[in-house]
């Protein structure tokens, strides 16, 4: 134990001497050094707070969680204390306000949609009843609801007549995710709605399926497999696994229009996955979802991993 | 001392709390449960016997897959939502179908009476009246208030002289 220690204090020692010989000999400071020489994006952004909370200064430490209007001023002030003349080093500070503006949004993110989670499904509300009526009318645009109470719900993957018990601790974050998959990404959604009613393998002739038993392969209930993704897509917000994906595809904060983006990329690879996996039946419904889960970690290590690139930022942005 | 496993099936209607009494059971956080979708399972250590808790969906759709896990099953736990009134009658007739069931035949049955905590809860004597829980002769069985979400009425303790007729506990 205590060499434990004294061998921490001692790399802790070594590194802020190395990072003071570094400064000296190349006139920059640690924050320069990562925007001069890592290209824009997770890979530099994530260097920029892992910097910045291992600062020994309380001020740089505590710029990760400023509110974003107060960025500017921050800026500012990591400026002064490093002794880093603006002038002379214009591109630095607009450098810095980007991941910072970065950093402080994916915390205001976390906030926003933990807000949503917990805010329960109510039937009295007229705004949530309304976000339910939409949610099965763009899924089933032809087929108008019968009644609020209706085993129709089932027909969209709900458990029963009644989705209101469905939402449980994932809340309005669940109904909003799967509306904004079935209202913005229709095609897909009601693509993947629809197989996920056919039972496996509906390209097989009548022989093959009862030769392989298939009379038990059902594919999903789309609903609930969203609230499961959103789950997981929450998980993966909060634990900072969804950085490195941010960071590379939002320009500036993330919101939650880009976490609902990447919930509906989510539910199409989890689809896609589901097939390729060939699960006998729902039964393996964990096991599967689980799988997914370790591969997209995998995924997010890597720092140039952008998970959905269709709102990747612009090119002025890129060149930063 | 030497550790006894216990296979425990949680079984009950869509929404009547099985997940939440299992993680609760297990001592893990409940407040970001999501509808089962197959089936979780957890061991739980107690007292020195493990508990090997299978805790399967409940919705229309998957509960032909029950029969499934019946195999060596040694306690059966139902729970029921006590607020729902409207579906008791189902509830009442899932599980005389799970009584009926050969694989399942001398099991001891615990009946959760879930949701206490919800105003309307119907109280676990009126369940039991309700499902004609006193006609069950061919095995072991006890009915429990609770509420999962709190805690309250879960506890091993309660329910382990259910698993003596087994030879267990």
């Amino acid at each position: 134990m205590f060499v434990q220690v004294c061998l921490y204090f001692y790399c802790k020692c070594l590194w802020r001497c190395l990072k003071f010989v570094v400064r000296k000999l190349t006139g920059q400071c640690e924050l320069q050094r990562i925007c001069y020489n890592t290209k824009p994006g997770a890979a530099r952004t994530m260097k920029i707070e892992a910097s910045l909370k291992g600062s020994k200064s309380k001020r740089l430490q505590t710029s990760v969680s400023v509110q974003p209007d107060a960025i500017e001023k921050t800026i500012d002030d990591i400026m002064e204390l490093k002794r880093i003349n603006p002038d002379i080093n214009p591109q630095l500070g607009v450098s810095l306000q980007a991941c910072l503006l970065q950093i402080v949004g994916y915390r205001n993110l976390i906030a926003e949609v933990e807000k949503l989670r917990r805010e329960m499904y109510d039937s009295e509300n007229p705004q949530h009843e309304e976000m339910l009526l939409k949610l099965w009318k763009c899924l089933k645009p032809n087929s108008p609801l019968k009644a609020r109470i209706s085993k129709q719900w089932c027909e969209i993957g709900f458990q029963g007549d009644d989705p209101k018990t469905d939402f449980r601790g994932m809340g309005l974050l669940g109904l909003y995710n799967l509306v904004y998959f079935a209202e913005w990404d229709t095609e897909i959604a009601q693509q993947v709605l629809s197989d996920s009613l056919q039972p496996k393998y509906s390209q097989f002739s009548k022989a093959e399926w009862e030769k392989k038993k298939l009379d038990k392969a059902i594919g999903y209930s789309f609903a609930i497999v969203g609230i499961n993704i959103t789950d997981l897509a929450y998980n993966l917000l909060v634990s900072g696994a969804l950085k490195t994906h941010f960071y590379n595809v939002a320009p500036e904060a993330p919101t939650l229009t880009h976490f609902q983006q990447t919930f509906c990329y989510l539910m199409h690879e989890f689809h896609k996955f589901w097939i390729e996996e060939d699960p006998l039946d729902i039964m393996e419904f964990n096991r599967v979802r689980e799988k997914f889960h370790k591969r997209l970690l995998k995924q997010l290590q890597n720092p140039e991993m952008a998970l959905c690139p269709h709102f990747a930022a612009s090119e002025s942005l890129i060149n930063m | 001392m030497i550790s006894l496993e216990v296979r425990i099936l949680l079984l009950g209607l869509d929404n009547a709390g099985k997940t939440t009494l299992l993680k609760q059971l297990a001592s893990e956080d409940i407040s970001h449960i999501t509808p089962t979708q197959g089936f979780n399972i957890k061991s739980v250590q107690s007292q020195g016997f493990k508990l090997n808790v299978w805790d399967i969906g409940g919705q229309r759709k998957i509960r032909p897959y029950w029969r499934n896990y019946f195999e060596n099953t040694d306690i059966l736990i139902y729970v029921i939502d006590s607020a729902d009134r409207k579906r008791f009658e189902e509830t009442g007739q899932e599980l005389a179908e799970l009584l009926d069931e050969e694989k399942l035949s001398g099991v001891p049955v615990l009946i959760f009476a879930n949701k206490q905590d919800l105003l309307t809860a119907a109280p676990a004597s009126e369940i039991a009246e309700g499902l004609n829980l006193h006609t069950i002769r061919d095995r072991v069985w006890q009915i429990q208030s609770c509420s999962a979400l709190s805690g309250e009425g879960v506890q091993v303790r309660l329910w382990r002289r259910l698993a003596v007729p087994a030879g267990h506990l």
